[in-house]
């Protein structure tokens, strides 16, 4: 019965298609044509929805209508790493702007 | 979301293992449950398994078979729900099958919540690129 349960299908659209997005979203904030910083608004949209999931789930784990357990601790694991990727992003940003700041005389 | 894939596609993984483990719960839970003749035996219950298509993949239940619905007739005149020539109606649910079953199921479960961990530590290990 376990047999049906191959994703290497899956697995492999997934990261042909991930990181080809990824570099053509870096190269159009590259070109600094004002576009890039509300892509940035919008992934803060999207942590702000994983949180909110996460938060959902919760009050099912205590009030017992969660069907799955798996899915607050994955949802709690996915806001978490998406909070962190967010803080790396901020946390770069404000490193580049404070280098540039330094550029006088 | 395609940003946490594999986590994604592992939890569908647990949702389909979640739901066997169910079925053989129930299964074994009614291993003993007593029908009389003229009834219907308990219908041992098999999840079956199918793939996603389109999107991330992953596995999804497409369905719940029922076994059969005849059983095993046993011979047991003392008890209460035995017809007139003395039996009664086994649900016909092999033990070492079912355990066998709920042994993969676990073990299924475990493989993919094993997958979530290691993609988080990997999407983790992506957020140190470049510091310091």
């Amino acid at each position: 019965m376990t047999v049906p349960i191959s994703a290497i299908a899956g697995l492999s659209s997934v990261t042909s298609v991930a990181p080809t997005q990824s570099v053509a979203e870096t190269a159009g904030t590259a070109s600094t044509s004002g576009a890039g910083f509300a892509n940035v608004l919008s992934g803060i949209d999207n942590l702000q929805q994983l949180q909110s999931t996460t938060n959902d789930l919760a009050v099912k784990a205590v009030t017992g209508d969660l069907d799955d357990v798996h899915d607050y601790t994955i949802a709690a694991a996915e806001s978490s790493t998406a909070l962190e990727l967010t803080a790396a992003v901020r946390n770069k940003a404000v490193e580049a702007f404070n280098e540039i700041m330094r550029m006088q005389a | 979301m395609t940003i946490f894939g594999a986590i994604g596609i592992a939890s569908t993984g647990l949702t389909v293992h979640r739901k066997w483990l169910d079925a053989v719960s129930d299964n074994l839970a009614n291993v003993s449950t007593v029908r009389p003749t003229s009834e219907a035996a308990f219908r041992q219950k098999y999840v079956v398994a199918q793939e996603i298509t389109g999107g991330d993949g992953g596995v999804q239940v497409a369905g719940v078979l029922e076994g059969s619905a005849e059983g095993r007739l046993v011979y047991e005149p003392t008890n209460p729900l035995a017809d007139e020539e003395g039996y009664v109606r086994y649900p016909d649910i092999d033990m070492s099958s079912q355990m066998t079953q709920l042994i993969m199921a676990q073990r299924g479960y475990q493989a993919n919540a094993a997958v979530v961990d290691r993609a988080k530590e990997t999407y983790q290990a992506a957020l140190q690129i470049g510091r310091n």
